[in-house]
């Protein structure tokens, strides 16, 4: 149970940070960005790529490892690109359909075909999957549950980071902003912001969030091409549970779907299928949808 | 009946992707045509069935591959079948056409199951409700081994339906060197597809047809007039996943075993592209989508082997991926409404 | 049976702590056609909402004929003999305007889908039974020439008419209708009271929600006034127009 609780919480915090970052922008944006996913994945393959010889066919990268002694150089490399993605994909794909006047479904089945694409662009750079260059260590005890030094380091960063992002939307003009559009559904109703550049601020602000989420996941897993997609459903129940929209409800809401599906293991029935750990906290989004739509946090919409 | 400038172009591009088939392809051209077709039919009728959910009534399903697998599996169960690492056999069953009866009814009842929560919800929530459902029974198929086989699959379950292959299909297979028991597959999908079109015309046409689109284009203006929305909602997501399992049976005799692989979240996605190719709204441009999906399908070995050399089966996979990856997000950028659809009726605002 | 059809009692709803509706008592007599006025964002419509099923209420009842509707579904209410229509006019654009109207004469049973697949012949006899209807109101709000149009083709007003006729076509007791002349050209505006005048003689109960202070003048028996979510004033057009706490909630600030 002790050794449960800690996994739980390291995914937790992993599912946390990603679903903070997918549910800002849903917020901003109205846009379920099912490539999440693929954002977050590119965190720890970009990781991978810049501090260790990789296994690949194509264009030679396996003989490519620039910064191979430096790992935390790396890390902090790949999620600049990740943000320097998000800000792509919105310049050159989401605001010219948002111009265009395209709606939010159109553009969800966009996201859908985006994460198909750069799933297996991936795939095809490294197809077996991988570990980061970092040597094992032993699991040691912090309080009532135990992992390895590095691993609780993880946790502490992604602490870190929530509270920066609590701070950051509180506190800042841009924050505040953000969550102004947010709140008010309505872009143009924010007067004196420049709703363009605060969606491709959050572009930019979730990508990174995804990549560093990726790069943690990478840390107590392994690296692999469907690795976002494999989390992103996890990630959804989280933001789903804490209310889509908001960032407080998608903080908590991750966290208690890691914690489930870590400690659903333990229980009785579970007993011989820690292969369908992923159902159940699957099914307990689908149940709480059934009896409080708006999630944990969110606001009530009457929507029958 | 009357041809569009539209119709006729949309079958000039599926006769011209047919002789591509011949042109790309030195020998064999029949059995790789052939295999072809059946594809393009089971996934066609996958297809029809995902166009019930949004082209006619706006509901966005990601699941489909579940309702596809829900049909296929109960349908195999019912029916003799050996299951599992062992192979355990299993000698008696209901006839095949009664099994298939009742996997149809059920990936209905599942899709009511999976509506009751979710359709009364936004758009958004459907699809990540959907998906998730999916992921729920991939998982739950892969661990109550006993009963499905787990990842060991089900096999030897083909001659419940075999028994009742026509004796011209067996003429025609073996006269043109094709697979008897995949004529008989792609015979009964097409038969299939002209059916449900038929069904699917009927019911369009009819006051229910009209009430389910009445809902597409306002909810709140068929509450105000007394009409249950939601309930209108859940008939159109049970069809739809009724045809899915239908397809799904027909998936799972074409291949002659069923594996947790076989439905998976890129089978639903591959349906999405050729229901949005063949036109999202359009009762018969599936057919043609699916067709012409199939042959850049069938041809992406080719494309495959331009990139890598001698790539192996996973770049080929990979190639492909991509390519449906991009077809998506093309065809919804450029040209949401298809090749058959109406751009008048696209619903993309659905809320 | 009493003279009230519909009863509320203590209606409240907020939106973020902004009260939006807070309605301590309100009784409406059968066949009198009452108009609710107020400013923007008196909660008129979040009223309508409330009545009609589409939003719950914080707190409160709600009956219609001394049955309970605080909970139903808007459907349910709308079964009920309650009918509304909507500010912003929802027609059924890429419907004909033939179909909405026999949309909304069809029967849920009608509706059946097993009927449907079946191809019933009671089905084509009432078929038959609401496209002649449906024609009858056509005729009588001057639309028959549209009936085979798509509903998006008709003009702001024309449609309006279209959502009044789907709203009577089964002879409801209640109607509700918010902002029946918004956008409408004065001469149709004219055309539309008169119908809602029709309407009202024929026993239909009709509360109505109206911008145009000088149309609800001239049609209503009776005049209720929210500001801020409350009924500040609740009389004949008459005792309205002098009230001075309407005058200074309303005009004043339609005079800023």
């Amino acid at each position: 149970m002790i050794e449960q609780l800690g996994n739980g919480l390291l995914l937790g915090i992993i599912i946390s940070v990603a679903s903070v970052a997918l549910s800002l922008l849903y917020g901003v944006t109205r846009i379920v960005n099912f490539a999440h996913g693929e954002i977050i994945a590119l965190g720890a393959i970009a990781t991978l790529f810049l501090s260790s010889p990789v296994d690949s066919r194509l264009l030679f990268l396996d003989r490519f490892s620039p910064l191979g002694n430096n790992f935390y150089i790396s890390v902090i490399i790949s999620v600049i690109f990740c943000g320097l993605l998000g800000g792509i994909l919105e310049f050159f794909l989401f605001r010219p359909l948002r111009k265009a006047e395209v709606g939010n479904i159109a553009v969800l089945v966009v996201t859908i075909g985006l994460s198909l694409f750069l799933r297996h662009i991936y795939m095809l750079l490294n197809a077996k999957p991988q570990n980061f260059p970092l040597e094992l260590q032993r699991r040691e005890t912090y309080l009532f549950f135990d992992m390895t030094p590095r691993n609780f380091r993880v946790l502490i960063l992604g602490i870190i980071v929530m509270v920066l992002i609590g701070l950051f939307l509180n506190y800042t003009r841009i924050g505040k902003a953000m969550r102004a559009v947010r709140d008010s559904n309505d872009l143009a109703s924010v007067s004196g912001i420049n709703s363009d550049n605060i969606i491709l601020f959050t572009w930019i602000s979730s990508s990174m969030l995804a990549g560093l989420a990726g790069v943690f996941q990478a840390t107590i897993n392994d690296v692999r091409y469907n690795m976002g997609f494999l989390i992103l459903l996890l990630i959804f129940a989280g933001t789903v549970l804490g209310g889509i929209g908001t960032s407080f409800g998608a903080m908590v809401g991750g966290f208690i779907i890691g914690i489930v599906v870590n400690v659903s293991v333990g229980l009785p029935f579970m007993e011989g299928h820690t292969e369908a750990k992923n159902a159940v906290a699957l099914a307990i989004m689908i149940l709480i949808l059934l009896f409080r739509p708006q999630g944990i946090f969110g606001e009530k919409e009457r929507v029958s | 009946m009357k041809f569009s400038i539209k119709g006729s172009l949309t079958i000039f591009l599926t006769i011209f992707s047919i002789f591509l088939v011949f042109l790309l392809n030195e020998d064999g051209e029949i059995p790789i045509l052939f295999n072809l077709l059946t594809f393009a039919g089971i996934y066609g009728l996958a297809a029809i069935g995902l166009n019930v959910h949004f082209g006619l009534t706006g509901l966005l399903n990601f699941g489909h591959a579940a309702f596809m697998g829900f049909g296929a599996y109960v349908t195999v169960l019912l029916i003799p079948h050996a299951a599992g690492r062992e192979g355990v056999v299993i000698t008696t069953g209901l006839p095949f056409f009664l099994a298939l009866l009742i996997g149809v009814i059920s990936a209905a009842l599942f899709g009511l199951l999976l509506g009751l929560p979710a359709i009364r919800l936004r758009g958004d929530y459907l699809a990540i409700v959907t998906i998730a459902a999916a992921e729920i029974f991939r998982l739950l198929v892969r661990d109550l081994e006993s009963v499905t086989g787990g990842v060991y699959g089900i096999i030897n379950f083909s001659s419940s339906l075999q028994q009742y292959r026509l004796g011209f299909i067996d003429n025609f297979a073996s006269s043109n060197d094709l697979n008897p028991s995949q004529v008989f597959v792609a015979f009964l999908s097409w038969i299939s597809i002209v059916l449900v079109l038929l069904l699917l015309r009927r019911l369009t046409n009819s006051p229910w047809g009209r009430a389910l689109r009445a809902v597409r284009e306002d909810e709140d203006a068929v509450r105000a007039l007394g009409k249950n929305a939601v309930w209108l909602k859940l008939q159109s997501f049970m069809l739809g996943a009724g045809i899915a399992g239908l397809s799904g049976v027909l998936l799972a005799f074409n291949y002659g075993t069923i594996q947790v692989s076989t439905f998976v979240p890129i089978l639903t996605f591959y349906v999405w592209a050729i229901m949005i190719l063949g036109g999202v709204g359009s009762l018969t441009g599936p057919i043609f989508g699916s067709i012409i999906f199939w042959v850049i399908i069938g041809e992406t070995n080719g494309i495959a082997q331009l990139i890598f050399e001698n790539a192996n089966g996973q770049q080929i996979a990979g190639v492909r991926f991509v390519l449906v990856g991009l077809l998506i997000m093309i065809l919804m950028i450029f040209r949401p409404s298809g090749l058959m659809g109406k751009k008048e009726e696209l619903l993309l605002d659905v809320k | 049976m009493s003279n009230k059809y519909l009863e509320v009692t203590n209606l409240k709803k907020s939106f973020g702590g902004i009260k939006a509706v807070d309605v301590e008592s309100l009784n409406l007599n059968r066949n009198e056609l009452t108009s609710i006025i107020g400013p923007n964002g008196a909660g008129k419509t979040t009223f309508f909402d409330l009545i009609s099923g589409f939003q719950d209420s914080d707190e409160g009842k709600v009956y219609l004929n001394n049955k309970n509707i605080s909970k139903s579904q808007p459907y349910a209410i709308a079964r009920l003999g309650m009918i509304r229509t909507f500010q912003l006019t929802k027609v059924f654009d890429r419907m004909t305007v033939l179909e909405n109207m026999m949309f909304s004469a069809s029967t849920v049973n009608n509706d059946s889908f097993l009927k449907s697949l079946a191809k019933l012949p009671s089905q084509k006899t009432t078929e038959k039974k609401i496209r002649d209807k449906s024609f009858e109101i056509m005729k009588e709000l001057n639309i028959d020439h549209m009936a085979n149009s798509y509903a998006r083709e008709m003009s702001g007003g024309q449609k309006k008419l279209l959502e009044l006729g789907r709203s009577i076509i089964n002879n409801p007791s209640v109607l509700l209708l918010d902002e029946p002349l918004a956008g409408v050209n004065p001469k149709l505006a004219e055309e539309i009271l008169q119908i809602i005048l029709n309407l009202a003689g024929k026993g239909i109960s009709i509360l109505m929600v109206e911008h145009n202070i000088e149309a609800v003048m001239k049609i209503s028996e009776r005049v209720i006034v929210l500001a801020e979510g409350k009924v500040i004033a609740d009389s004949t057009p008459e005792n309205i127009r002098t009230d001075q706490k309407v005058i200074e909630a309303y005009l004043g600030s339609e005079n800023e």
